[in-house]
């Protein structure tokens, strides 16, 4: 049936054709695109291609590499690398669950600043007992991206509001405000961010011995797993969940089939919020201690091109982030030791999106190619 | 009084010529939410095409602090031709596709940059250094009271800026092309019928967008930092998207809404220092336009009038 047509095209098809798993399928093919163009820039600037992404992946811990400092192994580079992951899988998730409902989420920076601040300012400088503050701060992180993202569903659904305008003004705003507080109150004059929180509130271990490594432990990692599984059952299993994904596809079919748009709506930012309050607690009180102010962190934009990668399911967000903080973490380790450029790692992350942005376009053209196929 | 007047239009200006930038490509009916990246990646273009030149170029230095605004707008439509193409020809979302073209751009800038200076100038650094854009002063215009700061210490960019910006603004409202720039964005059908080119309409005002979008930037390099840097990312492009929308999708309504922006936000600077107030304050007064922004949008949300077929991607056989 496929005889006439030449074997690139064969190749396309196989890769981003109709069939089983073809949005896993196409996201893979991305994948393998912008290595491939990855490739390209190593070998313009005269570096092994393969060497470079070993070390990436040795650097991130999935690669046993050369030899190791003391009390360090490959499985303290790989605890380091979820620590990473942890806030990116929040915030990949808070993207899908809003995308899934046809609202776009550009705030995740914004509340992520905000749900930092919140939790260090309230639990960060205090001198509650460890297990406590832990607790108090994922919840503060949780309650005050939910109140964010209220507003944001509010805004939306009653006064007809553009969401990724007032995202937009939200995460400035709240950058600035956050910005003067921290300058006022809680500037370190040293490293010129705020003060950095107590180890009894942080959400990350550092150096915790194990054996005898040391190693980074984060505890919140297992609630984002735990996320991902909910959200998932939530989508796919519930009532709400039902609803949600219907004022997504059509919102005025849902509302002449009787389903509140507007709940929906804002419930499902109430989700999304407070999904990226915890990626902001996870950043801030977890692989960081302290804010820069005026810096919106890049993590928050990234997410929506992770989701977008991990076709905004919540399973594919979940690898799509770990692949994405592979690269993040591995390149520290390739740049000391082939003097690459840091930057290059950024640069390959973007191009690996700017593929997965345009994936509809080869499904679409294996579809046709597929057609011709079969007409001939 | 005279300081808020000169601070404030040196950047309500570049801010305006932004803000039409991404009128032209919304009102063919492609969302550009790339407006941050565009402009970086001008003023990154800009920096280097002067960093380049000023080494072998030995005439008059005003003549490329000229060019390089020219290579600004050439760098702008560069990026804005990726996002054409992502959202025409390969069908992207629109909106994806501008945060990923934002994404792309402070990589690329931070790694050209990086690796240029280190392997051609021998220093590692991730700026270019710029000259200090040269001002005037209108003599007689500028003895008029109040009005006359206008005219008085501006950069000459800013006479640029007004003579393109009322250009675009001919373009846009009183000829064919810009009719049909406008249709593009409301009815693209209308414009199919009647024998135009959708595709190539829309081609080109994202294009035209990416132009104006670096000339913007190159100038915010010019008078805020006299440096191409990352700091070049402060969300200027963010608030020229509010700028359009405040000023529903029209030019003119669109440059009040920039002077109050430049405004509000040199006003407040000259407020903090006339308050003696530590500089810290000058966070609060940045949140001004926004805020101002979303409180309005409250109100008139219902009466802002966004081009009908913004965001849809043009398919031929949908009616």
């Amino acid at each position: 049936m496929l005889k006439r047509t030449s074997l690139l095209k064969r190749l396309f098809i196989l890769c981003c054709g109709k069939g089983r798993h073809q949005l896993l399928r196409t996201s893979l093919f991305c994948i393998f695109l912008s290595l491939l163009a990855g490739t390209i820039l190593l070998l313009l600037l005269d570096k092994n291609p393969l060497e470079a992404y070993t070390s990436i992946l040795q650097g991130a811990g999935i690669l046993p590499k050369g030899r190791y400092a003391g009390r360090k192994s490959q499985l303290t580079d790989f605890m380091s690398l979820l620590n990473y992951t942890t806030p990116m899988v929040f915030a990949a998730l808070s993207v899908a669950v809003a995308l899934k409902c046809g609202i776009f989420n550009i705030c995740v920076s914004g509340i992520m600043v905000f749900s930092g601040f919140m939790a260090t300012v309230f639990v960060g400088y205090s001198n509650l007992d460890p297990i406590l503050a832990k607790v108090l701060v994922v919840l503060i992180g949780a309650l005050s991206g939910a109140l964010v993202g209220i507003l944001i569903g509010y805004l939306k659904h009653r006064f007809n509001m553009n969401e990724v305008v007032v995202a937009i003004m939200l995460n400035y705003i709240i950058s600035y405000v956050v910005s003067f507080f921290i300058q006022t109150r809680f500037i370190d004059p040293i490293t010129r961010q705020s003060v950095a929180v107590g180890q009894n509130a942080r959400l990350t271990l550092f150096d915790h011995p194990v054996g005898n490594l040391k190693m980074e432990i984060a505890l919140v990692f297992p609630l984002a797993l735990l996320a991902v599984f909910a959200i998932k059952f939530m989508l796919d299993r519930t009532r709400f969940g039902f609803e949600l994904k219907a004022v997504g596809s059509n919102s005025k079919a849902s509302k002449y089939a009787g389903i509140h748009v507007g709940k929906a709506v804002v419930f499902t930012m109430l989700i999304s919020g407070s999904l990226a309050g915890l990626a902001g607690v996870s950043y801030y009180l977890g692989s960081n201690a302290s804010i820069q102010p005026r810096v919106l962190p890049s993590l928050g934009f990234d997410a929506i091109a992770v989701a977008l990668l991990g076709n905004t399911t919540t399973i594919g967000s979940f690898f799509a982030s770990l692949l994405v903080m592979v690269f993040d973490c591995g390149t520290t380790y390739m740049s000391s030791r082939m003097q690459v450029l840091r930057e290059i790692a950024a640069l390959i992350i973007s191009i690996l999106l700017l593929f997965s942005a345009i994936g509809i376009f080869f499904r679409n053209l294996a579809d046709r190619y597929q057609q011709e196929a079969e007409a001939v | 009084m005279n300081t808020i007047i000169i601070e404030g239009l040196s950047f309500s200006l570049p801010l305006f010529i932004i803000a039409i930038g991404g009128i032209y490509s919304e009102g063919s009916g492609i969302t550009n939410l790339a407006l941050e990246g565009l402009l970086g990646f001008g003023a990154f273009f800009g920096g280097l095409s002067y960093a380049v030149l000023s080494r072998s170029f030995t005439g008059d230095p005003t003549t490329l602090i000229y060019a390089s605004l020219g290579f600004a707008m050439i760098g702008g439509a560069l990026l804005a031709l990726l996002h054409a193409l992502m959202c025409i020809k390969f069908k992207a979302n629109q909106v994806i596709s501008g945060v990923v073209i934002n994404m792309l751009s402070v990589a690329l800038t931070a790694f050209l940059a990086n690796q240029i200076n280190a392997s051609f100038f021998g220093q590692p650094s991730n700026k270019f250094l710029l000259e200090v854009f040269p001002k005037t002063t209108i003599p007689l215009l500028s003895n008029i009271p109040i009005l006359g700061a206008v005219f008085t210490d501006f950069y000459t960019f800013e006479l640029i800026i007004v003579i393109v910006a009322l250009f675009m603004a001919y373009l846009l409202y009183k000829t064919p092309t810009g009719m049909h720039i406008r249709a593009c964005g409301d009815n693209p059908h209308a414009l199919a019928a009647a024998g135009g080119n959708v595709q190539k309409v829309r081609f080109w005002s994202v294009i035209a967008s990416g132009a104006l979008s670096g000339l913007g930037g190159m100038c915010f390099a010019y008078s805020i930092s006299t440096t191409f840097s990352p700091n070049i990312y402060m969300g200027f492009g963010y608030l020229a998207i509010a700028a359009y929308i405040f000023g529903s999708w029209k030019i003119g309504p669109t440059f009040l809404a920039c002077i109050l922006f430049g405004f509000a936000r040199s006003g407040g600077y000259v407020l903090v220092q006339k308050l003696k107030l530590p500089s810290s304050y000058g966070d609060l007064v940045l949140t001004l336009p926004y805020i101002v922004t979303l409180v309005l949008l409250l109100f008139f949300s219902s009466a802002n009038k966004p081009p009908r077929a913004l965001g849809e991607v043009y398919d031929q056989a949908k009616r």
